[in-house]
């Protein structure tokens, strides 16, 4: 049985004068990103209250700082996120040639750190040896730390999340991808999740309880440099993926 | 002399070990991450009060309150809902669902939640 059962693709090009954020931030995506910012919040404020209050031992003072820290980081990369969302109607995104692995390499060594700390794994493969890609390398970074984020919420703890890059249409794209493994999605609600993913991608409901606003920014920014970003089901958890162009003066050598 | 047994039901980590080490000096605390995860360990460990969250990953709260209420031996236990979106909750609306307590994670102190579950105890 193949494990893919089901692949959503937004594409990238379509009616983008009526699907970017821009400067219209709307309001439902306003109340989203209030919603989202509210947990890291709200998090490091109980933990500073504990150590305010409480009487911890060195090694506990330590790793509610940490915690601290690291939500703290979660949470200014949604702003920052947030702030590029906004602007992106009125920015030139420059595509340059980029080495897709070194990339995938930086944010895995970026969240690693994160993903310690929560007793989870993520980690790097690279399927076979790939091409430059084309394209803006702040904003393919943010698409995959907001993936390999969503991941980090849904992987099961014993399994790792593996960012990979690979060619696609006969070396034309690359496709950097983020997996998780956890548990399956009942059919029924990865068709609605299927189906939130549109060429009028609103804040998508990337998985159930999740308001998806990563995966919303994501598809923002991919759309800012012509990539096109999807999704595939698996029994035993998703990939998030954003396809980009290759760099075609490789083809020269 | 035994101390009361609370299942606390929360997705995120960090949140679920602050409110365990709150908790932990006074009640015998038992994590779940989710709610299948939540309602197998209400069944094994039968507990004097429950906290809850109600956004998580798969089935929500709400799906476990209403399981909860559908058994009549586990519906007599005390919930206590502690929530980022609390302002979208009412308590009334939850009593029905065996709820004594909403709290709201954004404004609660720490040494609330102890005090709500003492107070559900009492």
């Amino acid at each position: 049985m193949p494990h893919a059962t089901l692949v959503a693709v937004m594409e990238g090009t379509d009616n983008k004068s009526s699907q970017r954020g821009g400067t219209s931030m709307n309001v439902p995506l306003f109340m989203t990103a209030a919603h989202e910012l509210k947990s890291p919040l709200a998090l490091v404020r109980q933990l500073s209250l504990t150590l305010e209050n409480g009487d911890h031992s060195p090694a506990e003072i330590e790793k509610i700082a940490h915690q601290i820290t690291l939500t703290s980081e979660r949470a200014l990369r949604l702003t920052t996120d947030l702030t590029k969302t906004s602007r992106l109607e009125d920015s030139l995104f420059t595509l340059e040639p980029l080495n897709p692995a070194s990339l995938c390499e930086s944010v895995v060594e970026e969240l690693a750190p994160l993903y310690r700390a929560k007793g989870k794994n993520i980690s790097f493969r690279s399927r076979q040896r790939t091409l430059l890609a084309l394209a803006n390398k702040d904003l393919l970074r943010r698409i995959l730390l907001n993936f390999a984020n969503n991941a980090l919420h849904y992987s099961a703890d014993d399994m790792p999340v593996v960012v990979s890059a690979q060619l696609r249409e006969k070396g034309s794209r690359i496709r950097l991808s983020v997996r998780d493994f956890g548990p399956a999605l009942p059919k029924n609600v990865w068709g609605f999740t299927a189906r939130s993913l549109g060429p009028t991608a609103q804040t998508l409901h990337a998985r159930p309880e999740s308001s998806g606003l990563g995966i919303y920014i994501a598809h923002q920014f991919a759309e800012a440099m012509s990539a096109r970003v999807g999704t595939v089901r698996h029994r035993d958890g998703a990939t998030f993926y954003v396809d980009i162009a290759a760099s075609t003066q490789l083809r020269l050598f | 002399m035994k101390r009361p047994r609370i299942v606390l039901i929360e997705d995120d980590t960090w949140v679920q070990q602050q409110h365990a080490r709150v908790l932990g000096t006074e009640f015998e605390v038992h994590a779940a991450a989710n709610a299948l995860e939540g309602i197998d360990a209400i069944d094994r460990i039968r507990p004097d009060a429950i906290v809850l969250d109600i956004f998580m990953p798969g089935p929500n709260g709400v799906v476990l309150l209403h399981e909860i209420r559908s058994h009549v031996d586990l519906a007599i236990i005390p919930i206590i809902l502690a929530t980022n979106n609390a302002a979208e909750i009412s308590l009334a609306q939850m009593k029905p669902y065996g709820v004594v307590e909403v709290l709201d994670k954004t404004t609660m102190h720490p040494e609330d939640l102890p005090a709500a579950i003492r107070k559900a105890l009492s």
